[in-house]
């Protein structure tokens, strides 16, 4: 009879499994290695066009999830279908709080799965230094009209480096054109503080407080005060502007000091101690939604938010302010942001922009797109669905001022329209921002140390390009 | 006469015969080389996605790598360690996890025991019971995270609205310094308390039944028994499953990005988080490995530590 053989160590020579090993490793780190691109600048897509393929083609983009992102492929699908019919348009969307990282880490892969990535102002200038974009310069030239539209709109979408507030460098190089415009609308109860808005700030306060003091149950102010996304950064840079702060210094790459200058401490000890006693208990991790849902349930007497996500609040089926959309309306007023010192209020919005991963076809497609996208008669279509165009044609045309009851508030705000940083760095900035003042606002932290930790911080980050190690601590 | 025997075993010879013999194995196919070539799949799975990621980690940590930059990794050896260990940054995240799998851990192991305790007592219903209390282990944490989040609503949560009817007043659960971190052990012990509950039940229900038995011939309390007899039976399995639950809690992530983002602030930001912070925010991809490898090395200290004591105490 024959035993198996006692076993022990394998009989194949241990030099041999350490070889094939060693060999492995070095073959995949190879392969790592290998599949970078030492590359980082923007390619260039061409002036003109390429063919277009006749064979079915899905472009895909890729958005966080709300409202205008199903309403663009709903819009997409059935309008450019009529020149296209052989592509299909899909929107991928992505929880809000994922969207950088969702875009970013495929970019990381040097493989995406979306044709134009709509993204944020700010995330242009990382998009742009890595290389993950489409110069499209050249190709705006020959195809969009400038002309049609406020030159700080074009210049916020898709030129880099920033533009300064409000004006446009022609000499730029373009990398995106606007998809959605946005900014933020002031919310309030025409049936609690009367038919007329806050014009200033500093009465906007005033009117909540004794709205909140007559109606016990309802909040005088809802704003975004959350520690995810750009949430409470955007609210303290908005109350910045207002109260004449600057962010940084943008042509020395100067925060310490700017923007923890006295404007910016006022700001601060207007946000944190005049707003935000004025807010709902436990309200310091709200968003968007959050904000929604209080002035749905009438429990706030004026609210800030982004326009493009304001649409829900007209629905009856989402609100106890009503039954119909006009009984809403006859309840909710919506107006430009209350100025003070300056009249500044948030860019808000994205712009459209190509993946320098996608394949050819699917470039050109994308190119196309936009530039169809970008015509005058889609634009105002867009704004009947429900988008906010961006070309001052369509933002004055009836199709977008009777959209929506806030459709006028966007289209008075485009003058006074400020960004943040639009830097490689942006998505640190806005994290040391956020957490730094939702801290403030939830007792966590002084607001004088927060505004001075934001200072000192984000300035840490802009310099440290020659740091060794330790980067992103 | 015959011999039946020799009959049979003629037989068999013949019938053994018949048979064609087995064909042979080639050469190259030994029992040893059939055996590689069975390992060899999960060998090359686990080279692939452990040691490689692993020792590519490794690697990075001691360079400047970005992976959104691309770009050449320069080596700049121990700057990125230096670096975390010296950052006060990650001093206060390291005390908030460290705050964190004290309490919860503390919190479900006394928790997790008494339940066991309790349910290994009862004659009727204990399988019942039993996979009742296993039903929040078995839920996804964003699950858990997203319903607990709701519960915990300073407006309209099911928690303060419960404290309203009894007169007292709203807390502010997930923005509040104080009572965020605690939420956050409150959830994970309302999930894990029943993972230490089912190692302990399973230890309880092992200890031999005479020693009971013996114990109550000589009149001893139940206080006594308990001392004397369950703990010290139970206790060896019940620190395996406090490891396993402290190492899971040292790197708490999910519950934290769902319930509290980190905050307010940053005062309930665990280590993990403060990691992904710094892989996907900056992409500073080099620092990353380097504080995920530093992570991995204190567990491991620990966990060595910890198995020490395990086996002295085995041994006594």
């Amino acid at each position: 009879m024959r035993y198996p053989k006692p076993v022990g160590r394998l009989s194949v020579p241990g030099g041999k499994v350490q070889l094939a090993t060693a060999a492995i490793l070095v073959a995949t780190t190879v392969a790592a290695c290998g599949g970078g691109d030492t590359q980082a600048s923007a390619p260039k897509a061409p002036a003109t066009i390429p063919e277009l393929t006749k064979d079915p083609l899905t472009l895909s983009f890729i958005w966080f999830d709300w409202p205008p992102a199903h309403a663009l492929e709903a819009f997409a699908n059935a309008e450019y279908a009529k020149e296209r019919p052989n592509v299909t348009i899909k929107v991928n969307t992505v929880p809000n709080a994922n969207w950088h990282d969702a875009m970013f880490t495929q970019f990381a892969a040097h493989r995406t799965d979306f044709d134009i990535p709509i993204l944020d102002s700010q995330h242009i200038g990382e998009a742009v230094t890595n290389g993950n974009i489409l110069d499209i310069t050249d190709f705006v030239k020959k195809n969009i009209d400038v002309k049609a539209y406020n030159p700080y709109l074009l210049a916020a979408y898709g030129q880099f480096p920033q533009a300064e507030t409000g004006k446009r460098d022609e000499n730029a190089s373009m990398y995106g054109l606007p998809l959605l415009g946005d900014t933020w609308t002031m919310i309030y109860r025409k049936d609690l503080i009367g038919d007329k808005p806050p014009q200033t700030w500093d009465q906007m306060i005033s009117v909540a407080e004794k709205c909140q003091a007559d109606h016990p149950g309802v909040s005088g102010l809802a704003f975004h005060q959350a520690n995810g996304s750009d949430a409470a950064a955007v609210t303290y840079n908005t109350v910045n502007g207002i109260y004449g702060g600057n962010l940084w210094d943008s042509k020395t790459r100067k925060i310490d000091g700017v923007l923890n200058d006295t404007a910016g401490h006022e700001a601060m000890d207007v946000l944190v101690n005049k707003m935000k006693p004025l807010t709902a208990k436990g309200s310091g991790n709200w968003f968007i939604d959050e904000v929604n849902a209080a002035v749905a349930q009438g429990k706030a007497c004026i609210a800030f938010n982004w326009i493009a996500a304001s649409g829900g609040l007209l629905d009856p089926k989402q609100s106890t302010l009503g039954t119909t959309r006009e009984q809403i309306l006859d309840k909710l007023g919506f107006a430009t942001l209350p100025s003070q010192k300056t009249n500044l209020v948030p860019l808000g919005g994205m712009g459209m922009h190509v993946s320098a991963y996608s394949s050819k076809a699917n470039q050109a497609e994308a190119l196309n797109f936009m530039k169809w996208f970008e015509q005058a008669d889609i634009q105002k279509k867009w704004a009947a669905a429900g988008g906010v165009p961006a070309r001052t044609d369509a933002l004055q045309s009836p199709e977008f001022l009777n959209a929506g009851p806030f459709n006028q508030v966007y289209a008075d705000s485009v003058p006074r329209m400020r960004d943040m940083w639009n830097v490689p760095e942006y998505a640190r900035l806005v994290d040391i921002e956020n957490t730094n003042v939702n801290a403030a606002l939830n007792g966590a932290k002084k607001p004088k140390d927060a505004l001075d930790d934001i200072a000192k911080e984000q300035q840490s980050v802009l310099d440290s390009g020659s740091r060794k190690g330790g980067g992103g601590l | 006469m015959s011999d039946p025997t020799t009959l049979t075993t003629d037989h068999a010879v013949q019938v053994a015969s018949a048979t064609p013999p087995a064909p042979r194995r080639p050469r190259r196919l030994s029992d040893r080389g059939l055996a590689v070539a069975f390992i060899s799949p999960a060998l090359l799975l686990l080279l692939g996605m452990s040691v490689f990621p692993l020792l590519w980690a490794l690697y990075l940590s001691f360079t400047d790598y970005s992976a959104t930059r691309g770009g050449q990794a320069h080596f700049i050896w121990f700057e990125n360690y230096t670096a975390i260990l010296t950052s006060a940054q990650v001093h206060l995240r390291a005390l908030t996890t460290l705050i964190y799998v004290v309490g919860a851990v503390t919190l479900q192991t006394v928790l997790g025991f008494a339940i066991a305790y309790l349910i290994s007592r009862r004659t009727h219903g204990r399988g019942l019971l039993t996979t009742l209390f296993l039903v929040p282990m078995m839920l996804s944490p964003v699950v858990v995270g997203l319903f607990w989040r709701f519960m915990f609503d300073a407006q309209f949560g099911v928690i303060n609205s419960m404290l309203g009817s009894l007169g007292l007043g709203q807390v502010e659960w997930l923005t509040q310094q104080r009572t965020a971190l605690m939420s956050l052990i409150v959830v994970d012990t309302w999930q894990w308390t029943p993972f230490i509950m089912l190692i302990a039940l399973a230890g309880l229900t092992a200890v031999p039944k005479y020693l009971y038995e013996a114990a109550s011939i000589d009149r001893a309390s139940e206080w006594f028994r308990f001392r004397t007899i369950t703990l010290p039976l139970v206790w060896p399995l019940l620190l395996i499953a406090v490891l396993f639950r402290a190492i899971e809690a040292f790197r708490l992530f999910d519950l934290v990005y769902i319930l509290t983002s980190g905050g307010p602030g940053v005062s309930t930001e665990t280590l993990s988080f403060h990691v992904y912070k710094v892989a996907f925010l900056g992409f500073n991809t080099g620092t990353a490995s380097a504080y995920g490898i530093l992570m991995v090395l204190v567990v491991m200290v620990l966990t060595q530590l910890y198995l020490r004591y395990l086996n002295k105490l085995k041994e006594d």
